[in-house]
């Protein structure tokens, strides 16, 4: 790919500065290889403070942080040894998941990418499959000619991760358009306003949870006029409470439970 | 014969009831009413409207349903004339035409025009139900699970060959979604699968619950990166002159009659559709026309043929909903969605178990137009004031509607969340330019797919030539692999990328 570019001079021209992107895009995929330990050590720590039954941060760590260490010795060991001792879950997700995505983001640095587009898209759609394929690798295979829970999920899994190669490697040998700009606001506060109603309408009921989340979905674009936007919101709100509970009589609570006891 | 008539009898009697014709009038308004709203696609107003069909007994609901779709599908006719913003796919074509004849001042024919040719079309689509909804049934009896598995990768595949972009992605898509689909409990052993022991997922993703996110949120993220304020040259001319011309008239009835004809024929194909339907028939109006020049420039042909395609199509694929039980595109794949909600299992028991209910429901399809014809030309005046509601009182209450709605399916605020997290997947999917329609079918296809390949695989002992041996499915298999070479060749790829082109030109 590098002769092309020396002898089609015009076209530098419209090329992107493809190292610092790469380093960026590497750095994300690096993370993205260490988001399902990330992850699980974040709700953990939550858990120490809402007090879920489950691994606190410490075990978390350590458990993630000796199978990330030393999984390809305990692969080893268990080939060499025939022990039959199974590889724990944390180590089979480094061995699945985490390696072959770190190998994914060290591809990244090296090669020259001619459609980030679809580069990108298609590592990402590697990472989902890798994740699939850790998280059925604990379910029944084939026995016999028959189908165990997870023959199913591991051919869907292999498959995508060999479609999810494909586009990235159709993005590293032909042309195709940049990334597309990801905007944080609007995702953001429609994401913060869904979230905030699931949390908000059991123990506060339709009317405050959906004005709340009207507002906070509001703060999406800057365009909003407060004013007009309390008067929707308020009629909105209202309109919805009729018609979910008594006109289409979907049961739902309306009000805050401790204002209704 | 005697028969058809007998079934469609039965339909009308079910379809008439005062109770049924009010539930009908009001999904075809209320489809209309968001369809009509700007960036709201059918796919997400069938999403959206869904849990208000909840209460009702299931023919009421479906009767509603079918009416809320082809409500949605001319709310997206009419913006697509009146403001050139095509509310979804099926509809993009219109706006070539039909918002040059809205800026001559010719947008109440053009609307009424859409109208007549979209009531034709479904008056034909209905009979053509009627007529092949038997013989298909008894078809559909001589299929094995070999069968059926063939003939739902056929569909995919004419999903992946109709979809628009990167053959390649396309069927990522529906790889993707066929995973998604394996999450909660497998059919057989009940052994739970990747649901990292969260109860809400033991049962698997709800169908609704990612449409409404890979649709409904996800399109709402996007339409807010370009600013609240989208662009929108609303045509301001009072409406006039509903009627058209004699002229006008007799220029469209024979387009109207090859849209419909194209129209019915791509339906019935599975994973085709209207979309498909709607660009071929423009294409096909441009090519025989005595002068192509004038399309694009307000020809009435190039509103009555697509609008009336996209409608036959929009009804005829219900025909492999109805007797193989195989949604053929992501709306029927809704429909399936709230059928189950309702205890029915699609397929060639219903048509036997429940005439009523099917036969009602194509009944209602065929009243369902009347209805739209009826009601929707006097209020395009009203539509059009609801177009000036701006997008930034707009999004919030989309958002919080779904909200309601996605939670008044279970109760559950988990599916609620995971909404929004699809919307994410989604808004990302449409920053990589993949196509989200494929994924929603290979997630409604995923667990028919896999049990049918668990049962065949077990007749045959294990076996994979079963599917190239039992001719039937090898014929199905070979016009799939067909199809999938046809599309990646390059001279078949330059047509079809053509096809999908003429609209942004």
């Amino acid at each position: 790919m590098a002769e092309t570019t020396g002898e089609v001079p015009n076209r530098s021209a419209t090329e992107r500065a493809p190292a610092a992107r790469n380093n960026f895009g590497a750095l994300v995929i690096l993370v993205l290889a260490l988001a399902p330990q990330i992850i699980e050590l974040l709700t953990s720590c939550a858990g120490l403070i809402f007090n879920f039954s489950g691994r606190n941060p410490l075990q978390v760590l350590a458990g993630h942080g000796s199978a990330l260490l030393l999984a390809v010795a305990g692969l080893a060991t268990q080939s060499f040894g025939g022990g039959k001792a199974a590889l724990s879950s944390d180590t089979l997700l480094a061995l699945i998941y985490t390696y072959p995505m770190l190998a994914v983001a060290l591809f990244t640095l090296l090669v020259r990418l001619r459609a980030p587009q679809d580069y990108f898209g298609g590592v990402v759609l590697m990472a989902m499959a890798l994740f699939s394929l850790w998280a059925s690798s604990d379910l029944q295979g084939m026995h016999g000619f028959s189908f165990g829970a997870g023959t199913a999920p591991r051919m869907f899994g292999m498959l995508l991760l060999a479609l999810g190669a494909a586009v990235a490697i159709v993005g590293v040998v032909s042309d195709g358009p940049d990334l597309a700009i990801y905007h944080w606001r609007g995702p953001l506060f429609v994401m913060l306003a869904i979230v905030a109603f699931a949390v908000s309408i059991r123990p506060l009921g339709l009317v405050i949870s959906g004005l709340a989340s009207f507002l906070i979905s509001a703060l999406g674009t800057p365009e909003t006029r407060w004013v007009e936007t309390l008067i929707v919101g308020v009629c909105l709100t209202i309109g919805c409470a009729l018609l979910f509970p008594y006109v289409l009589g979907l049961p739902m609570p309306l009000f805050p439970r401790f204002l209704v006891q | 014969m005697a028969d058809l008539f007998h079934n469609l009898a039965l339909g009308f009697g079910v379809a008439v009831s005062p109770i049924n014709l009010l539930l009908c009038l009001i999904g075809a308004l209320v489809g209309t009413l968001v369809g009509v709203l700007p960036g709201i696609g059918t796919i997400a107003t069938v999403a959206m409207l869904l849990p208000i069909t909840f209460g009702l007994p299931p023919v009421g609901a479906l009767i509603m349903l079918a009416g809320i779709y082809y409500g949605a599908q001319y709310g997206g006719s009419t913006t697509s004339i009146l403001v050139n913003i095509p509310g979804e796919a099926t509809s993009v074509v219109t706006t070539l035409d039909g918002f040059q004849m809205a800026k001559q001042g010719r947008a109440g024919p053009a609307l009424a025009i859409a109208a007549i040719g979209s009531f034709f079309a479904g008056c034909v689509a209905t009979v053509l139900i009627a007529v092949l909804g038997a013989p298909l049934t008894k078809l559909a009896l001589a299929f094995g699970p070999a069968e059926y598995f063939s003939l739902m990768v056929l569909g995919l595949i004419f999903a992946v060959v109709l979809a628009k972009g990167s053959v390649l992605k396309a069927i990522a898509m529906i790889v993707f979604g066929l995973l998604l689909s394996m999450v909660g409990s497998d059919i057989e052993t009940g052994a739970s699968r990747m649901a990292f022991n969260i109860p809400e997922l033991a049962d698997g993703l709800g169908f609704a619950t990612v449409a409404m996110g890979v649709f409904g949120f996800a399109e709402i993220i996007r339409n807010l990166d370009a600013g609240a304020e989208m662009d929108r040259d609303l045509v301001q001319q009072k409406i006039t002159g509903l009627m058209p011309t004699k002229k006008d008239l007799i220029d469209s009835a024979p387009a109207i009659l090859r849209g419909t004809v194209l129209g019915s024929i791509l339906g019935i194909l599975p994973g085709g559709g209207a979309v498909i339907a709607s660009f071929a028939a423009y294409t096909l109006e441009k090519k025989i026309a005595k002068d192509p020049s004038r399309f694009g420039r307000g020809a009435i042909e190039g509103v009555a043929a697509p609008e009336s395609a996209n409608n036959a199509a929009a009804q005829t694929s219900f025909i492999p909903l109805l007797t193989l039980g195989i949604p053929p595109n992501a709306v029927m794949a809704l429909m399936v969605g709230a059928m189950t909600i309702h205890g029915i299992v699609p397929g060639p028991q219903v048509m036997q178990k429940q005439p009523d209910l099917v036969w009602g429901m194509i009944a209602s399809m065929w009243i369902g137009n009347l209805m739209l014809i009826i009601i929707n030309l006097p209020l395009v005046g009203i539509w059009v004031r609801l177009l000036r509601v701006p997008y930034r009182l707009m999004f919030p209450s989309i958002v919080v509607f779904c909200a309601i709605g996605i939670y008044s399916i279970n109760n559950a605020p988990v599916d609620v969340v995971l909404a929004g997290a699809f919307g994410l997947v989604g808004y990302w999917l449409i920053k990589h330019d993949f196509e989200p329609a494929p994924l929603l079918l290979g997630m409604v296809l995923g667990p028919l797919m896999e049990e049918n390949l668990r049962r065949a695989l077990l007749i045959s002992r294990g076996d994979w030539s079963v599917f190239l041996t039992r001719p039937l499915s090898a014929g199905l298999m070979a016009v799939a692999a067909a199809l999938l070479v046809l599309a990646v060749l390059p001279t078949l790829r330059r047509k079809r990328d053509e096809v999908f082109v003429e609209s942004e030109s």
